[in-house]
């Protein structure tokens, strides 16, 4: 076989050439980061199926405030590196996908995007490899109220049950007082989350109007697409007042369904999940006046800072921000302020820090987001009720829970279950 | 003792020292557990091949048992704190007993039909439960962790002793399976599976050769659960949700029907895919969707059978080679 | 379980109405479904597990010609078409290699299928949840009638699926291509040997079909909320259907389809929190007692 060499600059020095500058510019960061070994954080977390965008908006608050705190300087000088990882949505996918984030991705820390069920499996994860881990989805109250579940080093970074259902029976209450609604229904999923929910609505209700009485319950299944059944149920026992914890694509068919039986406009509604803009933006033809929990509303808290991060978000994402979007945002920020308070990125340092701490934050109740020492959950968070209306700012006033009411119910909620 | 039993024991004890001797060679948790979860699930699927295989009788409903083992195992460990092999034998009594009634009742039917009562069975034993939260924690499962004393000096909260425990019973419940497949009660069964009329004229009671088969698998899919509850620290509903029981059909076609390792194979494929395609994208449903397609309509067979015919045909062409 | 509310509603004739209607409502949706899946396995005596993706894609296609348009009328049909093609398209490419085979070969493809149309449906159209919204010719108040509540848009539906119903009886009983496809049922080879292809034929069965489901699908897209993954619960319910009824046999389909519809009305009455259970029980209850279903014919 004939060879042949061509003139000039070989290929093999081109190609050293490249590779020693390739090295030059790969190094060149690498050398100034050798100082600091980036900190990498595990997230698992719901990216594919029904239940999606609950972590592709997790991801999105994540990413955007990491990048604010990599700029300046990460945690304790160390810049963070996120592996966020799908699992699907099944809990012994997320045990798995915890344990290799932690065992085999080097992660050094948890942030627990998964939704209830998935997040009680990854807490057994953290139990066991004694990791730092920060739930920012699981409204379970038990994962951190039960002190059987209680680890030292599991923190719940998001809204909880208990305390949504006293700001709702509270708010719920005066309007029934108002409105003269004494005879109630309840219409909720029938899984974990919907039947506590509701029961514990209905339980606060009652503490704060005695007169009420729930005269039938309808549960139809999670994401179940066709609540005929269910309307013609309502419309059966004509109740004054509905209370509904339905949320996402099933509360929008059950509004689609239920415009065209016209059941807004005979009954009152409390929908404690229509306030969130997943629902407000995708429903075509939303009804004026449904009573609902604020989930994330720009307008509430009614603050410049609030407002601006909204705009902020929806700018860099060209969608609104989701209930998961401020509380993954509030765990990068406690981490954030955890290490410059522990100056270090260990985990149980964090976790000694976390216990007990107050930050800024433009989603608190004044400005403020505290870590509860006890049982290491947040409080202290803008939660309020107001009424919608059909177009932007879809919820224009929301009347703010109050904080003391909400600790001393929850004290004796604990007391009550034993969880003290 | 048969020389294939002396084979498949010696193969075994080489296969559980292989495993106990890897993590030392290779210090990947990952690998530990990947060897968990293939134990679980091969455990399930090749008892599912015992009926799908070796049984002609395709079921739907086999998760039953899977999420079966998971639940009694869990809930008697969660419950009670009892020592773990006591669990252990309870819950494949549990098996043994829903596999009888169950079966009793199936496996009288036809093919189609026989799938469809089962996938019935393993649907309403899902909605019990997710409705009886009490005792099952509804649709959130066993939460808290499941307590796992140690025994005879084994300790399943270590995950190396439990991966070990694992592959142990990985090889012990596969060599249990083969020696039923190669017993007269497994050639009868093949029988049943090729002509069940002529099986009948020649004197075999069908009903109780398929009874028995069903009761066999349901016990194998039920330590199989147990595995994965000791896995997850708990139980799941989705561990009896009919999805599992088409994971387990997929499994077998991918892995291949005409060697006994067929379905092990099919797991290790599942796996490898499930973790290796979620950690680079979120569409896994198209990546996997499309392998399936790979195989169904282009090889048309699973892994193993491939290999097997290709090496029928080598030997073939090597013995068509030897003869001109 | 609540069945004093149950006895009551019997005794109440607004309450009968209004639930018998609605069951009425959820049963015919319920029936295109699983007259294509029942149609499909009758002549090609194969399980199209894809079924329920029809359904989504008609509901999907119904959404963005909507969308396009402004128009329901062009919406429910183009959508019903497209589904068409997609199931002619389907048939001829992927099914009709695996005929024959292994019935778990079938089950194979199509579960394969239902993962890509998923994730395809979620790269076209996003993961997050979309709404068609109710055409503004519906958007009036209900009707009452005998005390019982019915919205128009149902009244429709319903008088849709029964039109379609109908045409597909009769397509099936009174014209030559439903002699064709019944021949094809019992005896296809010997069509092959009469002369007609049955390749094309089996690619129009599957088309109507689709066209069936994406009707269906369309017909659902006012008042359900589109996600990808949707057309897994309605694959399972007229999964169930065709199982009570009879593969194979449309009659048995649609009182199947009624059926369901009427357990679910007054299961949600009488138990609630068990409607689903019920529905299992009662299809246990019927393959113990008929297992080749209703109107089932014995497969050989």
């Amino acid at each position: 076989m004939a060879t042949y060499r061509r003139s000039g600059i070989s290929r093999r020095a081109v190609v050293e050439g490249a590779a020693a500058t390739a090295i030059g510019i790969l190094a060149a960061p690498m050398i100034s980061r050798a100082q600091a070994k980036p900190i990498k954080i595990g997230m698992p977390t719901i990216l594919s199926g029904r239940v999606a965008q609950l972590g592709t908006s997790s991801r999105n608050a994540v990413m955007l405030e990491v990048d604010k705190v990599n700029a300046t300087g990460g945690l304790a000088g160390r810049p963070i590196e996120m592996v966020i990882r799908d699992s699907k949505g099944q809990p012994q996918e997320a045990a798995r996908v915890a344990r290799e984030l932690i065992n085999s991705d080097g992660c050094e820390l948890l942030i627990d995007a998964e939704a209830s069920s998935g997040a009680f499996a990854v807490h057994e994860v953290a139990r066991d490899l004694k990791i730092l881990c920060l739930h920012t989805n699981s409204e379970t109250s038990s994962l951190t109220a039960d002190p059987k579940q209680r680890i030292p080093n599991a923190f719940r970074v998001c809204r909880q049950g208990i305390h949504d259902s006293i700001v709702g029976g509270a708010y719920s209450a005066n309007v029934a007082n108002a409105k003269k609604l004494t005879k109630w229904m309840t219409c909720s999923p029938d899984y974990a989350y919907g039947r506590d929910t509701t029961a514990q609505f209905v339980e606060y209700l009652k503490h704060f109007k005695s007169d009420v009485e729930v005269v039938s319950e309808a549960w139809p299944k999670l994401f179940q697409p066709d609540y005929t059944e269910v309307l013609t149920k309502i419309l059966q026992t004509k109740p004054q007042a509905l209370y509904s914890c339905l949320w996402g694509g099933d509360l929008t068919s059950f509004i689609e369904q239920g415009n065209i039986y016209a059941l807004f406009t005979q009954t009152e509604t409390f929908a404690v999940n229509m306030a969130d803009y997943t629902a407000l933006t995708v429903v075509k033809n939303l009804p004026k006046g449904i009573h609902s929990g604020n989930r994330y509303i720009k307008t509430f808290p009614k603050t410049a800072q609030n407002a601006s991060w909204a705009d902020a978000y929806r700018a860099k994402y060209n969608e609104y921000p989701t209930n998961w979007v401020w509380q993954n945002a509030t765990a990068v920020n406690f981490l954030s302020a955890a290490a410059r308070k522990a100056n270090s990125a260990d985990g149980t340092k964090l976790a000694d820090a976390l216990r007990g701490l107050t930050i800024d934050s433009p989603f608190g109740s004044n400005g403020k987001l505290t870590l509860r020492a006890d049982d290491q959950t947040l409080i202290d968070y803008a939660v309020g009720w107001g009424t919608t209306i059909p177009t932007e700012p879809y919820v224009p006033d929301v009347t703010p829970g109050d904080w003391r009411q909400i600790i001393e119910l929850e004290t004796e909620w604990k007391k009550k279950n034993n969880y003290t | 003792m048969r020389p294939s039993l002396r084979n498949d024991l010696v193969i075994g004890a080489i296969a559980i020292v292989v495993l106990v001797l890897l993590p030392l060679v290779s210090p990947s948790k990952a690998l530990i557990d990947f060897v968990i979860r293939a134990a679980s699930l091969g455990l399930f699927a090749t008892s599912l091949n015992l009926l799908i295989g070796y049984g002609g009788m395709v079921s739907f409903g086999h998760g039953l048992f899977f999420g079966l083992g998971a639940y009694s195992f869990g809930l008697l460990m969660q419950r009670t704190g009892m020592p773990i092999p006591v669990a252990f034998g309870l819950t494949i009594l549990n098996c043994m007993m829903a596999a009888l009634v169950i079966g009793a009742i199936c496996v009288r039917l036809k093919e189609i039909y026989f799938a469809f009562l089962t996938l019935a069975f393993q649907m309403f034993l899902y909605s019990l439960i997710i409705l009886w939260v009490p005792l099952t924690g509804g649709d959130q499962g066993l939460r808290g962790g499941i307590p796992r004393p140690p025994f005879f000096g084994i300790d399943l909260a270590d995950q190396k002793q439990l991966y070990v425990t694992s592959g142990v019973l990985l090889v012990a419940g596969l060599i249990l399976m083969r020696h039923i497949v190669e017993s007269p009660f497994g050639y009868t069964l093949r029988m049943i599976r090729d002509n069940a009329m002529r099986a009948a004229f020649l004197g075999i009671n069908v009903f109780r050769i398929r009874l028995i088969a069903f009761v066999l698998a349901g016990i194998f899919g039920g330590i199989g659960g147990i595995i994965m509850s000791l896995f997850v620290s708990g139980a799941y509903p989705e561990l009896a949700y009919w999805t599992l029981s088409g994971e387990g059909v997929f499994i077998i076609m991918l892995g291949g029907i005409s060697t006994f390792l067929g379905p092990l194979v099919g797991t290790a494929i599942l796996l490898l895919l499930n973790d290796t395609v979620t950690r680079f994208t979120e569409y896994y449903g198209l990546v996997l969707g499309s392998i399936i397609l790979l195989f169904a309509l282009g090889l048309r067979r699973g892994l193993t059978d491939v290999l097997v015919d290709y090496w029928h045909n080598s030997r073939a062409a090597q013995a068509a080679t030897e003869r001109s | 379980m609540d069945l004093a509310s149950l006895v009551s509603c019997f005794g109440s004739s607004a309450c009968l109405v209004t639930q018998v209607t609605s069951g009425l409502i959820i049963g015919m949706l319920l029936f295109l479904v699983a007259a294509g899946l029942t149609l499909i396995f009758g002549v090609l005596k194969v399980i199209n597990f894809t079924h329920g993706a029809f359904y989504m894609l008609g509901a999907y296609f119904a959404f963005s010609i909507f969308k396009a348009t402004d128009s329901y009328v062009i919406a429910m049909f183009g959508a019903a078409v497209a589904t068409a093609v997609v199931g002619l398209i389907f048939e001829r490419l992927f099914m009709s290699r695996v005929y024959g085979r292994n019935m778990l070969m079938q089950l194979l493809v199509c579960y394969g299928f239902i993962l890509i149309f998923d994730d395809v449906v979620k790269i076209i159209w996003g993961a997050e949840f979309r709404s068609m919204g109710m055409p503004a010719i519906f958007q009036v108040p209900p009707l009452f009638i005998a005390g019982g509540v019915v919205p128009p848009f149902y009244l429709f539906l319903v008088s849709m699926t029964t039109v379609i119903g109908v045409t597909l009886w009769l397509l099936i009983e009174r014209t030559r291509f439903g002699k064709i496809v019944r021949a094809a049922a019992h005896n296809p080879s010997m069509l092959s040997v009469l002369g007609i292809n049955t390749g094309v034929l089996y690619g129009l069965v599957f088309g109507l079909g689709g066209l069936l489901a994406g009707f269906a699908g369309a017909l659902a897209a006012p008042v359900r909320s589109l996600t990808p993954g949707m057309g897994f619960s309605i694959l399972i319910e007229s999964f169930i259907v065709t199982v009570i009824g009879g593969m194979g046999s449309i009659v048995g389909a649609f009182i199947g389809s009624l059926l369901i519809g009427l357990i679910r009305t007054f299961g949600t009455v009488g138990f609630p929190l068990f409607t689903d259970g019920l529905m299992y029980l009662f299809m246990v209850m019927v393959l113990i007692a008929r297992p080749t279903g209703l109107f089932g014919k014995e497969i050989a």
